[in-house]
């Protein structure tokens, strides 16, 4: 799971009400994708291409636990999310949805919005190719990858895991 | 292994689990409020082909925040998750004006000590009050795992604890000291965590301030919070779940803690959380006087019956301050009608305050609370984020009842000492 792409870049403690607001949380994953986050950056759900990979600080996605904001999220294409420290919830949800996500301390002074990452997940590792600096974090336990690599929580339960074994 | 681990375990068949173990676990109780009934409904009909639920009588919906409908597209929301629950026959469903969700729940009697508890809501570990493991996923594991089979997976999580010592002085309260604690940990500082509360102060609260401290944990980032269950909680649960058997999990001697936090409750001021987060918290002489345009008792964190008993105190024979809409939401019927019993509901309306359905209040503003540019609310509610009530730059400030009963007096922040 490696991807580059174009970086856009958030601060921390960014919680689910920025990421999918109130006002849009009935409506479809697709009308959320064109709010989404918007407070926090207008251009961002007008600008933002597939591919594109988001970098934030610590926290991101606390508050609500709504899975809508991670559905959203990927909703616009994005490739992956690299931040400091994500939100429990948020963490789980991403892998559920299959959205690649990758810790990484000190990410959010490693790059600006605009800069070109290259974000190896199983590896750790996120690379700005604009300044040619580099970080390296903590990759997903071998449960978590597995499931975002099969496209979340119910591929997986389709496809079957060794860590459902032995469980009622 | 402790409280956490003993319920993880029981709940997947094993003899043994330890910090960092994957496991999947049976489930006792699936919660949803209106919003997550909805969004766990479509995951089951888009993602799911239109799976069977496995065992219906564990899922409860409680329609808290669309108490009663103000769109066209919200009361179209409700009607197809009450045909939902109709055709897969769930019937625990709680409709409008019952309560904040999870203050129904606990009302309800469908849970018990030992329990597993799941919730897609972040406050769902508030029964770890009640010697429970409680803790919030996301949509597609309540339907891929909870509907289909009543399972959860869990990471099982490090724990940590935070030992309360002394006595809070006059005008300072339970609300006071979980705010603190949040300063005290940071909103990032227990992320993945079990936290344990403990310690003499914790002992002699009722289960209802209690509750307060697993609620919030949310706001430390953790996974759950708990306090290991006493005679308090036996009682509690004996009287809203008289049918339903139990035993008391609790810690075993010896526990480890990845971190042990001691907090001396004796020299706090009233705290108030500041926007834009639940962590900007500050003693209430650095906001004093900020004026006010909206006061409210209500949501998860407040509304309880101890709140409109502070606040109807404060109230008697006194008027709110005429720039100050006072809002007070029950957090259940079962406390709304013992606040009329009690003649709480009758003060309150005498002074001039707007009495609403039990409900999540104004909570994410779907039916009450919105805010326009630059207002300002106190509430004792649970959230304060930009953008939660209406416009990104009005500012919500969260404290105890009495905190917001000595402002919406005073038409500004005011510490409740003052009051005579």
């Amino acid at each position: 799971m490696i991807f580059e792409g174009t970086c856009w870049k958030f601060g921390h403690n960014i919680p689910t009400d920025l990421i999918t607001p109130t006002n849009v949380t009935l409506r479809g994953i697709d009308e959320m994708a064109r709010h989404v986050l918007e407070t926090a950056n207008p251009d961002f759900p007008k600008n933002v291409r597939p591919g594109d990979i988001l970098v934030a600080g610590r926290n991101f996605g606390c508050s609500s636990g709504r899975a809508i904001a991670a559905k959203a999220l990927k909703a616009t294409g994005i490739s992956a999310i690299v931040a400091e420290l994500f939100s429990r919830t948020f963490y789980r949800n991403g892998h559920e949805i299959g959205l690649p996500l990758l810790e990484v301390a000190g990410v959010h002074d490693l790059v600006e919005t605009g800069d070109r990452v290259r974000v190896d997940i199983v590896g750790g590792a996120i690379e700005n190719l604009t300044s040619g600096k580099s970080l390296r974090g903590a990759p997903p336990s071998e449960f978590l990858l597995e499931m975002v690599q099969a496209g979340g929580l119910i591929p997986l339960l389709k496809t079957g895991s060794r860590f459902f074994q032995g469980n009622p | 292994m402790n409280m956490v681990e003993k319920i993880l375990a029981k709940a997947a068949n094993k003899k043994q689990v330890a910090p960092g173990d994957v496991i999947v676990a049976n489930v006792d109780l699936m919660v949803m409020h209106d919003l997550s009934s909805n969004l766990v409904m479509k995951v089951i009909e888009t993602e799911m082909e239109n799976a069977s639920i496995q065992d219906p009588s564990r899922i409860a919906f409680v329609f808290d925040h669309n108490f009663s409908p103000a769109s066209q597209l919200a009361a179209e929301t409700l009607a197809a998750v009450r045909k939902f629950a109709a055709r897969h026959g769930i019937r625990h469903v709680f409709d409008g004006g019952t309560g904040s969700v999870h203050h129904c729940i606990i009302e309800s009697g469908l849970w018990a000590p030992g329990n597993v508890i799941i919730g897609c809501d972040s406050h769902t570990p508030i029964y770890g009050a009640l010697g429970v493991f409680a803790t919030g996923v996301g949509n597609n594991s309540m339907a891929a795992l909870g509907f289909a089979h009543s399972q959860a997976w869990f990471r099982v999580p490090e724990t940590m604890q935070v030992v309360f010592h002394g006595e809070t002085g006059p005008g300072v309260g339970p609300r006071d000291v979980a705010q603190h604690m949040v300063s005290r940990i940071g909103e990032d500082g227990a992320v993945y965590r079990a936290v344990e509360y403990a310690g003499p102060y914790m002992e002699a609260l009722s289960i209802e301030d209690r509750l307060l401290f697993p609620l919030m944990s949310i706001d430390i980032g953790a996974k759950c919070g708990f306090i290991n269950p006493d005679d308090k909680t036996a009682a509690f649960a004996r009287s809203f779940s008289p049918g339903r058997a139990f035993d008391l999990p609790r810690n075993d001697p010896g526990t480890k803690y990845t971190e042990v936090l001691e907090i001396d409750v004796s020299l706090l001021e009233p705290q108030i959380a500041c926007p834009p987060t639940v962590g900007n918290v500050k003693p209430v002489g650095e906001i004093a006087r900020v004026p006010v345009n909206v006061a409210e008792i209500g949501g998860s964190t407040g509304g309880r019956l101890c709140d409109l008993r502070q606040i109807a105190a404060v109230f008697r024979n006194r008027q709110v301050h005429p720039g100050v809409r006072l809002q007070i939401v029950p957090a259940s019927r079962g406390i709304y009608r013992a606040a009329l019993a009690e003649g709480l509901i009758e003060t309150l309306f005498a002074a001039g305050a707007n009495i609403f359905p039990p409900s999540a209040g104004s909570n994410q503003a779907f039916n009450m609370g919105a805010l326009a540019q630059d207002e300002v609310m106190i509430s004792n509610q649970a959230r304060n984020f930009p953008g939660r009530n209406g416009h990104p730059k009005a500012r919500h400030y969260l404290g105890s009842a009495l905190t917001v009963a000595a402002s919406a007096l005073h038409g500004r922040i005011t510490d409740p000492r003052t009051l005579s």
